[in-house]
């Protein structure tokens, strides 16, 4: 049976954050994923240390703003989120486009 | 590029082709690079995406596409290289199939199987001849006058070959079915389109008389509900006419566009329009009977690729000739004969054309398109027609290298003659 805690891990990563700005770290070995709005640099750093076989030096993470949207009159928000920067550890790499 | 040539059949043929892997990546690099300016993806400006991002997405599917090209390029390099006839697509299957990798793989494929044109003299080409007769001729103005037949009513009782108009009603066990009455219907005894029995009942009445009979209808009739029944049929004749044959006199023969109504010269033209006949029709026979001879000399190990090629075409013929019924679930087997033959024949009639450096000749195409818009109103539109359109014209040249072809055999073939009756020739299935 899988724990809570192995469970929580296939919760926390959502998928790479592929963008220019995001591709551009990759030569320093940072790699950009949306993640869970709830999850620590803890959780996210195992999860990708376990999910994808890879030590990783650091995580920094960021809350974004949903934008704001107009339908007609009525306001709405587009869902908050989280992105997180993960610098792997020298000596492992990782291809997150292909994995993600 | 590393070649081996396997045989694995007769005329069945194993390439082993190895292509190292700059071609293919080399390839493949080129063109991801030039997508590279095209290609949109989110998250990047157009033309800023980074060549990573692009193998990444299309990598895959442009690997493919190359590895299909040079399956095509490379094996037809590699026939020409050990100077092999491939006929029909080769059957490739890859061993190695990785970007980065030598790409491997194997074509199995049939070669033209090589073979040497039979003894021609030994071959016996049967050609019909035909001597026109005076009687052959009177026939034919008799079929003509009956095509022109006429009705003259008469009081006599009715025979075979007469055409009556009747009143019916017909009935089972009493009671009345579904067309079995009729008013003013048209019977020509003999001519079989009625049941037999009801003719039979209709011969010897005379017009204005009334009868009962029985008739039965036979087991394979169509109807469910009157197989094997008898029906009490009342039967009215109202009229009977007997067939009068026209006249072979000036009129008749205007109506064939003879303009000076004279015997004679219908007689002259009915026969040059039968010597027409006769010649064509003895053309094809002596064609046939050529292919004929062609096919039985030669055993030649037929490419299966070609014959499978060739069951297609002749399935979508049938179709066409059968308006368009459905074929397709008829099995392969049925069109094999055929196809297989049409195929040894076009090997053969190849193989005669380049042995013997046979060239259209323009005269004699000409010949042919002359004679072929000679019986046309516009001749010479017609030929403009041809001229103008490359597939009518190639056609025509094809019937023209195939009566080379036939001349050619029967100048070396033994020929037997055969004296054929007009009408067996014209009746026998050409």
């Amino acid at each position: 049976m899988i724990s809570k805690v192995e469970e929580r891990l296939y919760q926390v990563l959502y998928g790479p954050h592929v963008t220019e700005k995001a591709v551009s770290g990759n030569e320093s070995n940072t790699h950009v994923f949306k993640v869970a709005t709830t999850a620590t640099k803890g959780e996210i750093k195992t999860a990708v240390e376990t999910l994808f076989e890879v030590k990783v030096a650091d995580v920094r993470s960021v809350n974004v703003k949903g934008k704001s949207k107009n339908f007609g009159k009525r306001k709405g928000s587009r869902k908050d989120w989280k992105k997180a920067y993960v610098r792997l550890a020298e000596g492992s790499t990782l291809n997150v486009e292909a994995e993600g | 590029m590393q070649v081996s040539v396997e045989t694995t059949g007769n005329i069945e043929r194993k390439l082993s082709i190895t292509v190292p892997a700059e071609r293919v990546d080399g390839e493949v690099d080129k063109r991801l690079k030039s997508m590279r300016g095209r290609v949109k993806i989110d998250g990047f400006r157009p033309g800023k995406v980074p060549m990573s991002v692009v193998s990444q997405q299309y990598g895959d599917s442009v690997y493919q596409e190359v590895v299909g090209e040079i399956f095509q390029s490379t094996f037809y390099e590699a026939a020409e290289q050990e100077k092999l006839r491939v006929a029909g697509m080769p059957k490739i299957d890859a061993t190695t199939l990785e970007p980065g990798k030598d790409l491997e793989y194997t074509a199995t494929f049939d070669i033209y199987p090589e073979f040497e044109i039979g003894d021609i003299s030994k071959m016996t080409v049967t050609k019909p001849v035909v001597k026109l007769a005076a009687a052959d001729v009177d026939e034919m103005i008799e079929t003509l006058r009956k095509q022109q037949q006429d009705w003259k009513e008469v009081k006599r009782a009715a025979k075979e070959g007469d055409l009556l108009v009747v009143d019916f009603n017909g009935k089972i066990d009493g009671e009345e079915f579904e067309g079995g009455a009729a008013q003013d219907f048209s019977v020509e005894l003999g001519a079989g389109r009625m049941l037999q029995d009801f003719e039979d009942a209709l011969t010897g009445m005379k017009p204005g008389s009334e009868k009962e009979a029985d008739v039965t209808f036979p087991e394979e009739y169509p109807a469910e509900n009157l197989k094997g029944k008898t029906a009490q049929f009342t039967l009215n004749v109202k009229t009977v006419s007997a067939p009068s044959l026209p006249k072979v006199d000036e009129d008749f023969i205007k109506k064939f566009g003879v303009e000076d109504g004279t015997s004679k010269s219908f007689k002259a033209e009915i026969k040059s329009n039968m010597q027409r006949e006769v010649e064509q029709r003895i053309k094809s026979r002596i064609k046939q009977s050529v292919m004929e001879g062609l096919h039985d000399l030669h055993e030649i190990d037929l490419p299966t690729s070609l014959v499978e090629d060739e069951i297609k075409q002749v399935r979508s013929e049938m179709e066409q000739n059968s308006q368009g019924a459905d074929m397709s679930s008829l099995p392969d087997d049925m069109f094999k004969d055929q196809a297989a033959r049409r195929v040894k024949l076009g090997l053969i009639v190849g193989e005669v054309i380049t042995k013997n450096k046979l060239e259209k000749d323009q005269a004699r195409v000409d010949d042919m398109l002359n004679s072929l818009a000679a019986s046309y109103e516009d001749p010479q539109a017609l030929i403009e027609y041809y001229r103008s359109d490359q597939q009518a014209m190639q056609t025509i040249e094809a019937a023209v290298m195939e009566e080379m072809i036939v001349d050619w055999v029967l100048d070396k073939a033994k020929v037997e003659e055969e004296t054929v009756k007009f009408t067996d020739l014209m009746n026998a299935q050409a």
